[in-house]
């Protein structure tokens, strides 16, 4: 994925996500830049799949 | 730290590496393309872990290319060996530990001369490097023509010009990657007096270090103080000479050492480049590239912020957003059908008027809680999440930071900190936990205590708007008294709380058009976190406000605060929104467009109550995340400047307005 804030490329993995501290973080699912921070929301995977079939 | 060249090992947390595998780093600078390469030469199988001793994350993958074993190193973005930040410092800790067998340098074909003053760097630390002149076709957009067998035949080194993103290249980087053995080249020499310099340095070194002595000789004229270490280290006693000699060079450049170096390096990248880039004399500005600077200069920037604000929040969450579609859910779907016919269905099901209440009373989960969420606080999270992810989408944040930096400073905070202050418009919540990226501690409490009294929350935000968009002088109040609590609280607080504001300096993406697919993917996924995070709460705020009125809690509440409420000018009654607000700010806001449409708030009370609502404590959630990251101190600090302030201003805003009678 891409950081929209400062452009950074990176895994989904590579991100920051859920911080334990948040009191929000159970509904959260952003993923945060590993540069900036900046929180980017995932991609849904029914989207994904739907990307997918239609690059077929 | 590593100090002395060493074979490599098999015991990195790469993934799956095998024992002989060619170890490679990818380095450049930010943006320019490293892990869409990574990605390309890696396969599915990578690792990602922070680099021992720092929070800063690197990537390893492996490859296999014509049957040998690599192993890819994503490296973070540096823009020279001398390190100023965190990842840059990892960066190059890779380069000087890890026995790399290629460094492959990945840079910007725009701006290659910028960038090729790194690859003189790379290439003097004696390891092969393979240079990628990656964005090609971008360049060639701009008609840039570069000479890329001319660049190979002056570097001594593969160099391929490539557009990874597009595949374009990656075939020759990879025979690049399997030919690539020995460092063999000559790079033009430095002027003679530096070239001295250097070579007196590098005669008093006895040591072997990872890195050829000419590299290790430039750094310590440089005085950097990792290298000094290292060198203090392996040299021992016979380090005192190798420092007399620096101190003696730089007492003789008079500190200017930096700059001859930086210019020397310019001259030698422009004698390379001779002949070899080839740019139009009139270069074609894009829309997209004067549109980004118009966005970033001041005079520019400011209208077209404003031209921003108002079309998209003003426009389209205000008026659309909450005026049309909140009129068309709440006044005709929920109070005009869902409602009656629900109440109906829940008095023939439940006879006892206490639990009737409960469900469909004034506070009730469906004729409040549900109501609130889906018909008055959805259309407007919506409209803001669909506005803000178009603005996300085309890179206008990152211009909006640079835009505001000079401002920022003012209050004690850097370009940096439109990070938490952009997100706080979706989530305070959220953006007071990414408070803690910011650089310094004074930084930290500075953005917090600004998120917590003037940043409001989107739903909150979209509440005002529509009560406040009928209104326009009330909105004009409102905007006014917001900007200026922000930037007065700033000022008095950065003075207050000592410290020195840190430097801001990003590389910027390329501005472009929002692509639809993106706008609609962030929309949904965001509406979701946020239906999926709000509704469970709305229902249980209902019960609780349900339990406060059967058991006369508010009543009391509101006969408590009534003086406070008087004071501000405003009808008891307003108290019920601010207890709600605490709760969470949405529901204080709804509780607030509730009151409007009862007729229970003229113009001026309106404003007075937006105001004061939007200044007051923040919710729980965020109450909590400001303890959590600062500390009880400093919450409880914050909390009760926060609602005195926001009470302070009330206030003076309603003796304001009716001495005025603006409103």
């Amino acid at each position: 994925m891409r950081c929209d804030f400062c452009g950074y490329e990176f895994q989904e993995e590579e991100g920051n996500r859920g911080c334990k501290s948040c009191p929000v973080s159970a509904g959260c699912r952003m993923v945060k830049c590993p540069r900036c921070n900046y929180e980017i929301p995932p991609e849904p995977r029914w989207i994904g799949r739907l990307k997918k079939l239609f690059n077929k | 730290m590593k100090l002395f060249g060493s074979k490599s090992s098999c015991h990195t947390p790469a993934a799956d590496v095998k024992c002989g595998a060619k170890k490679v780093a990818l380095v450049g600078n930010p943006n320019v393309g490293k892990s869409v390469l990574f990605n390309a030469l890696t396969g599915s199988y990578v690792t990602v872990s922070n680099y021992p001793g720092t929070s800063v994350e690197v990537a390893r993958g492996t490859a296999v290319i014509e049957g040998e074993n690599f192993e890819i190193i994503d490296t973070p973005g540096m823009y020279s060996l001398l390190p100023m930040t965190e990842e840059e410092r990892v960066a190059r800790r890779i380069i000087l530990d890890e026995p790399l067998d290629v460094i492959i340098h990945v840079v910007d074909a725009r701006n290659l001369e910028r960038m090729l003053t790194m690859t003189l760097q790379l290439l003097e630390t004696g390891k092969p490097v393979i240079l990628v002149v990656n964005i090609m076709d971008e360049a060639e957009r701009l008609g840039i023509s570069l000479d890329i067998p001319l660049l190979r035949q002056r570097l001594g080194i593969p160099v391929v010009g490539a557009a990874v993103g597009k595949k374009r290249g990656v075939a020759e980087i990879r025979e690049s990657l399997v030919r690539t053995r020995e460092a063999s080249r000559t790079l033009p020499p430095y002027s003679k007096r530096l070239e001295t310099d250097i070579a007196e340095i590098t005669g008093l070194l006895q040591s072997r270090f990872s890195l050829a002595a000419k590299a290790v000789a430039l750094l310590l004229l440089q005085r950097d103080q990792e290298m000094t270490d290292m060198v203090r280290a392996a040299e021992g006693e016979g380090f005192a000479v190798v420092e007399a000699k620096i101190k003696d060079r730089a007492y003789a450049r008079r500190e200017s050492f930096h700059l001859d170096l930086s210019l020397e390096r310019k001259k030698i990248a422009e004698m390379l480049l001779a002949g070899v880039f080839h740019a139009p004399d009139k270069r074609r500005v894009l829309l997209s590239e004067q549109l980004s600077r118009w966005t970033v200069q001041p005079w520019t920037g400011v209208p077209l912020l404003l031209f921003v604000l108002y079309f998209g929040l003003y426009e389209f969450v205000g008026v659309f957003g909450a005026g049309t579609l909140v009129n068309f859910l709440e006044g005709t779907v929920f109070e005009g059908h869902f409602n009656p016919w629900i109440i109906g269905v829940v008095k023939s099901l439940i006879p006892w008027p206490v639990w009737q209440e409960l469900f469909v009373g004034e506070y009730g989960i469906i004729t409040l809680g549900v109501r609130y969420a889906v018909a008055i606080i959805l259309p407007i999270v919506a409209t803001f999440f669909l506005f803000f992810s178009v603005l996300e989408d085309s890179g206008y944040f990152p211009r909006l930071a640079l835009l505001v930096d000079r401002l920022f400073k003012k209050i004690g905070l850097s370009g940096r900190a439109v990070i938490p202050m952009v997100l706080g418009f979706g989530c305070d919540t959220m953006a007071t936990m990414v408070t803690r990226t910011l650089e310094t501690v004074r930084e930290r409490i500075i953005a917090t205590l600004l998120l917590a009294l003037a940043i409001p929350c989107s739903a909150q935000l979209g509440v005002i708007m529509a009560l406040l968009s009928q209104e326009p002088g009330a909105l004009l109040v409102w905007v006014g008294c917001l900007i200026l609590v922000f930037l007065l609280v700033g000022v008095l607080a950065a003075r207050l709380i000592p410290g020195e504001t840190p430097m801001f300096y990003m590389e910027l993406p390329p501005l472009r058009l929002p692509q639809l697919g993106n706008i609609l993917t962030k929309t949904y996924t965001r509406m979701q976190w946020y239906f999926v995070e709000i509704l469970p709460l709305f229902l249980l705020i209902s019960v609780l406000l349900w339990i406060g009125k059967i058991t006369f809690f508010f009543e009391k509440m509101s006969s408590w605060m009534a003086p406070v409420m008087a004071s501000l000018g405003l009808p008891r009654e307003t108290a019920v929104a601010f207890i709600f607000g605490f709760f969470r700010r949405d529901y204080g806001a709804a509780g607030l467009y509730d009151l409007h449409t009862k007729g229970l708030l003229n113009p001026r009370q309106l404003t007075v109550a937006a105001v004061t609502l939007t200044l007051f404590l923040p919710c729980v959630a965020q109450f909590l995340v400001v303890k959590k990251e600062r500390g009880m101190k400093v919450a409880a600090a914050i909390g009760i400047f926060v609602s005195s302030f926001a009470f302070g201003t009330g206030y003076l805003l309603n003796k304001l307005l009716l001495a005025t009678r603006f409103l």
